[in-house]
């Protein structure tokens, strides 16, 4: 500071100590007039928790899975951008799952997972397995902060429990700002360990499906009581402003899981090699058992995934367009794209309308068969899980919500679901071909929302 | 030749977004930006509950970010 | 007019910003009435204050080479306005400043000007060289004079006292962050207004403060500087050296019962540079202010 300053700085002393403000104010009634307010009532808002909650009803045709669910999450502000988010979600799950055996001209009866009981399918359906009444509980903390000017750091963890499944999971990423905050990169880990403890304890890979035991037996072919598996999750990503009225984000993601990859609930059909027709089988006597041959499915203990993720959100004059893409590749050899759009519509009194559609294409993964033919050695892998067949699906869906008075909203939203497999034809075998039968189904989605501040 | 593949068009993409610069918005233009519907987690719970449905009903998960946590259930 | 969350919304452009009228009623035409009325307040005083127009009085004041030029008395209500502010703020607020901008464009490069160019200008700065006797004022050829630093909210003010004139609704007038409101809501809860922040584009405002009566005036630009040597150097010019205010925070927000009083207190905060903090908490008025530190690119400190 130079000589001249440093006697302002002086000055200035002096001058503080005299209040200004009630000249101020007269000279301010002087300049607006006598009906100039003579009060100011401002105080911080004190609302420090915002809480979005929903109830989720999922539930699929034919008796198939249904699930509720209650899910809240809260983001607490701290000031200077600190935040913690904490997320805690319950949900039950009833119905049945398809278990990967083919339909069948007649009547087929299994052994349920636990391996102590029985249930049938009628003739001509795609077998299901009952499910159990499952009920889940999630719970993940995060907390995000500035590290230095442009950069931001964020760690989290999370769990989830169920009774054959527990999850525990670590996060953690950083963020730095570019282009006077036009320009946002990304990079996160995560680290997960799960474990899973199925009914009936681990089946073997390939193990065949034995008949029913007693309460206190196992089951045959049945391995060690739990597996574990790990997934290495890093994401890249690029949020960047587009103009005044749209923002892209361009995410790269590979994902690194291994250990224990397979359902052990769910089986594969071994069938006549020339007509495709499922073979028979007799339970011990005195016993109740499977009346087919049907063997626990076997996936690899690796699985590499890759990941490019787009979206776009635009806003024309209080309307707004997300745009989302998504294409997938990993070494099970499934690629998938998927494409989402949604429209916010507001209208009327601090209302909303928001269709959606989405678009998901996948292609099968290399170990995925419709059924095992007899007699032929096995392969390393397989599966007949739907959920790794080339598959279709899309979703149509509707949203509405409602400010109220105090910026808190209510909304609701109804969706669609339509999912379609399909067995590459290279794996029928026989009958099969023109007649494979898949577990397509239809769900519905019903969610209430209400979001608030506290 | 897959593997890098795609992390080679996010990089080309991030670097070429980064020099053009794009339209750079100043701060006291960002008013629509700033609007919660705008922001790109304003679904976070409804994403967060469509995740979990096609997690377990579809071969491919995540992507927008890193999930809540696993499920037995794929 | 767009209507939401119980609130009749009218936006239009006036003096460079974003302005935006809510109004709280069931009717849309007594809205549309206080829109119309607050716009043209806001477009009058922009025609007749600004520097950029030809046809206003300042355009005319200024270009008046040394002779003197006589103006009406909401002019010269507003001169005496000033002329207050100068002395009780000791020189530092002084409408001739304007001037200093010809040596001086900051759009964050590093374009300083040198002692020469500012000295220069300096006997061009002063309101003591000005001849005000009301109602003629007369400048020294090449002086000039600017309201901007409380024209805005001025202009807040007028049209406030201009809608209450034909309504009793709650009505909340924002010209590009200066702001006044005339009452509580309707319900009798404050209006909630969000305070920009200096932060990342996909933050939501740094504070939000609820405000049931008066104004609240901020004073922003706040990326409107100049690098030297990797020291940030505000936009906020004093008058009495012709150089920029060290240690100028990023963004002070002030309430105050008039928002002409909130932008008043908002621009002297900022000409004291490092003493902003202390100037406003001697004078007890509810404020807000953004620091850049080194590290941190935002501090936040609020007192009563």
């Amino acid at each position: 500071m130079d000589s001249a300053a440093a006697g302002v700085v002086a000055t200035d002393m002096t001058n503080d100590d005299k209040k200004i403000g009630g000249a101020l104010a007269i000279a301010a009634c002087g300049l607006i007039g006598a009906s100039a307010p003579t009060t100011s009532i401002a105080a911080e808002s004190d609302s420090k928790w915002d809480i979005d909650s929903a109830f989720l009803y999922y539930g699929e045709s034919d008796g198939r899975v249904k699930d509720a669910s209650l899910s809240a999450i809260g983001i607490r502000d701290f000031g200077d951008d600190r935040k913690l988010s904490l997320d805690l979600s319950v949900d039950t799950l009833t119905g049945a799952s398809p278990s990967g055996a083919i339909a069948s001209d007649s009547v087929q009866t299994f052994t349920s997972p636990s391996g102590r009981g029985t249930y049938t399918t009628p003739a001509g359906e795609v077998p299901l397995d009952s499910s159990f009444h499952d009920t889940r509980i999630a719970f993940s903390a995060g907390w995000s902060q500035p590290l230095a000017r442009l950069w931001t750091v964020n760690a989290g963890l999370g769990l989830s429990n169920e009774f054959d499944y527990q999850h525990l999971g670590v996060n953690a990423g950083l963020m730095r700002d570019f282009n006077q905050r036009n320009t946002t990169l990304n990079l996160a880990f995560a680290y997960g360990k799960d474990k899973i403890k199925p009914v009936g304890n681990v089946p073997l890979p390939f193990a065949q499906m034995g008949d029913a035991v007693d309460d206190d037996d196992l089951a045959s072919g049945r391995g060690a009581d739990s597996e574990d598996k790990d997934v290495l999750d890093v994401l890249f990503g690029v949020t960047q402003v587009l103009g005044r009225h749209s923002v892209l984000r361009l995410n790269y993601s590979y994902s690194d899981s291994s250990g224990y990859l397979t359902d052990p609930y769910k089986v594969l059909s071994v069938v006549n090699p020339l007509t495709g027709v499922p073979v028979s089988r007799t339970p011990a006597p005195g016993a109740e058992g499977p009346g087919g041959v049907y063997l626990f499915e076997s996936r690899p203990d690796s699985r590499r995934k890759q990941g490019l993720y787009a979206e776009l959100r635009h806003d024309f004059s209080g309307k707004v367009l997300d745009l989302a893409y998504r294409y997938s590749t990993d070494d099970w050899e499934i690629d998938s794209n998927t494409l989402e759009a949604r429209l916010r519509l507001p209208f009327g009194e601090s209302s909303y309308l928001e269709p959606h559609v989405r678009y998901y294409m996948q292609s099968a993964a290399s170990f995925y068969r419709f059924s095992l033919p007899n007699g032929a050695p096995l392969p390393a892998f397989a599966s007949a899980d739907a959920r790794l067949a080339d598959l279709d699906a899309y979703t149509v869906g509707l949203k509405y919500g409602r400010q109220t008075a105090g910026g808190n909203e209510w909304s609701t939203r109804l969706e669609f679901y339509h999912q379609a497999a399909k067995a590459p034809s290279d794996l029928l075998i026989g009958n099969q071909v023109g007649n494979a039968q898949m577990p397509d189904f239809n769900a519905v989605i019903l969610q209430f929302g209400y979001h608030f501040k506290l | 030749m897959k593997n890098l593949s795609i992390l080679r068009i996010v990089l080309v993409v991030t670097a070429a977004t980064s020099i053009v610069g794009c339209a750079n918005v100043q701060p006291w233009e960002r008013e629509v930006l700033a609007r919660d519907d705008m922001q790109l987690d304003a679904h976070a719970l409804d994403s967060a509950f469509d995740d979990h449905i096609y997690f377990s009903k579809e071969g491919t998960s995540g992507g927008r970010g890193f999930g809540g946590g696993g499920c037995g259930c794929n | 007019m767009k209507f939401a969350a119980g609130l009749w919304a009218a936006q239009f452009r006036a003096m460079g910003s974003p302005c935006e009228v809510l109004v709280e009623s069931p009717s849309e035409q007594r809205a549309q009435a206080v829109a119309e009325v607050v716009a043209a307040c806001a477009a009058r005083i922009e025609r007749k204050f600004s520097r950029y127009r030809d046809d206003s009085v300042v355009a005319r004041i200024n270009g008046a080479r040394g002779g003197p030029v006589e103006v009406d008395d909401e002019t010269a209500n507003l001169i005496e306005f000033t002329v207050r502010v100068h002395e009780l703020s000791g020189g530092l607020f002084d409408i001739t400043s304007g001037v200093l901008r010809r040596a001086w464009t900051f759009d964050g490069k590093a374009r300083i000007p040198t002692d020469t160019q500012v000295q220069a200008l300096l006997p061009l700065v002063g309101w003591s060289k000005v001849n005000w006797q009301r109602p003629r004022i007369t400048l020294l050829p090449d002086m000039q004079i600017d309201f901007g630093g409380v024209g805005k909210e001025y202009a807040v003010d007028c049209a406030l006292v201009e809608a209450r004139r034909i309504t009793d609704e709650p009505v909340l007038i924002n010209f590009g962050g200066d702001l006044a409101v005339s009452g509580p809501r309707r319900d009798g809860s404050a209006w909630r207004v969000g305070v920009e922040g200096v932060t990342a584009p996909d933050a939501s405002p740094a504070k939000l403060i609820e405000l049931s009566m008066g104004a609240l005036a901020t004073s922003g630009d706040t990326y409107r500087y100049l690098s030297d040597a990797g020291k940030r150097l505000s936009h906020i010019l004093d008058p009495r050296t012709g150089r920029p205010v060290e240690h100028a925070p990023r963004s002070i927000t002030v309430a105050a019962p008039t928002c002409t009083q909130a932008g008043m207190f908002t621009t002297l905060a900022m000409l004291r540079g490092a003493g902003a903090e202390a100037f406003l908490r001697n004078e007890g008025v509810r404020h807000w202010i953004q620091r850049e530190d080194a590290d941190q690119d935002r501090s936040f400190s609020a007192r009563e």
